[in-house]
């Protein structure tokens, strides 16, 4: 597969909230949209929602990656979460991704505060490109859209981590 | 290949919390653009239990927030999938505090920095 190429598309939204129907999964089908505007002839799975656990998210994206899909997206769990707050759900798709994939970069976007906002990470398993994506409908938006919009001009790991970190960012008003 | 870089986000917020709320099938959307529209400011959704909505709220004050106290809750519950119960209340309202963000240590990835700077 060309890097840039995306014929084959897994999207794992995650959080204990999602999966209890709590909040509507609105994310995932704002990336389906987005891929497939960039990417006509995707094939694209939704699995179902994947609760804030590590091993349950690695193991939810393992087969796929032995099976070749050309990429992976994960929904939510990228901020520090119940790190600061007991009443926030315990984030640990950033981590799960730090332990599990080959290759990877990342961007770690921290508040004035000191607190963990978002990591950004962007990496492969086996022949499968991975991505994070923040749980907020705007900042998942924007990751995802600067995300395709790199991935034509320079399927390199640090630009497309680049530039939707870059993404992200402009989501705060700074 | 491993690479890492971290960046700051001088964003000014407060952070607040509703409490003794039903909440079932919530479009964060929907909750995001009604208070967005009544603040007059960005307001982004963090967190979402079965009875709590915590919000990161942009440029305001928790004293402005604190004034709105009753309209806000008013206008969260005439959004669908939220219903009220009596005991539905601002149960936080604080402003972020600025750390000293020159001496954070290091980050090992799998924990926040501020969890081992406390």
């Amino acid at each position: 597969m060309a890097l840039s190429m995306i014929n084959t598309a897994l999207i794992i939204p995650t959080g204990n909230e999602i999966k209890s129907g709590v909040v509507l999964d609105i994310d995932s089908p704002e990336v389906m949209r987005v891929l497939l505007q960039k990417f006509p002839k995707c094939r694209i799975t939704r699995i179902p929602p994947v609760a804030d656990d590590q091993d349950q998210l690695i193991q939810a994206a393992e087969e796929w990656a032995d099976s070749g899909v050309d990429l992976i997206v994960f929904i939510g769990g990228s901020g520090g979460g119940h790190r600061y707050s007991s009443t926030l759900s315990e984030d640990y798709t950033h981590s799960a991704l730090e332990s599990w994939l080959d290759n990877k970069c990342s961007y770690k976007i921290f508040g004035k505060n000191g607190h963990l906002w978002c990591n950004l990470i962007c990496g492969t398993k086996n022949r499968s490109l991975v991505i994070n994506l923040p749980g907020p409908y705007k900042e998942a938006r924007a990751a995802i859209k600067a995300f395709v919009n790199t991935l034509e001009e320079n399927p390199d790991l640090k630009a497309l981590n680049n530039a939707m970190k870059d993404a992200v960012v402009s989501q705060y008003p700074v | 290949m491993e690479n890492s870089e971290r960046v700051i986000a001088f964003a000014d917020k407060t952070v607040l919390s509703i409490s003794g709320l039903k909440i079932k099938g919530l479009n964060t959307q929907d909750i995001e653009d009604t208070l967005s529209e009544k603040l007059n400011t960005v307001v982004r959704v963090i967190g979402v239990t079965g009875d709590r909505i915590e919000m990161d709220v942009y440029g305001i004050t928790p004293e402005n927030i604190d004034k709105d106290e009753d309209n806000i809750i008013k206008a969260v519950a005439c959004i669908e999938g939220v219903t009220l119960t009596e005991l539905a209340e601002i149960t936080e309202n604080k402003q972020i505090k600025d750390a000293d963000i020159e001496h954070l240590p290091d980050f090992d990835g799998i924990v926040c920095g501020k969890e081992k700077w406390l």
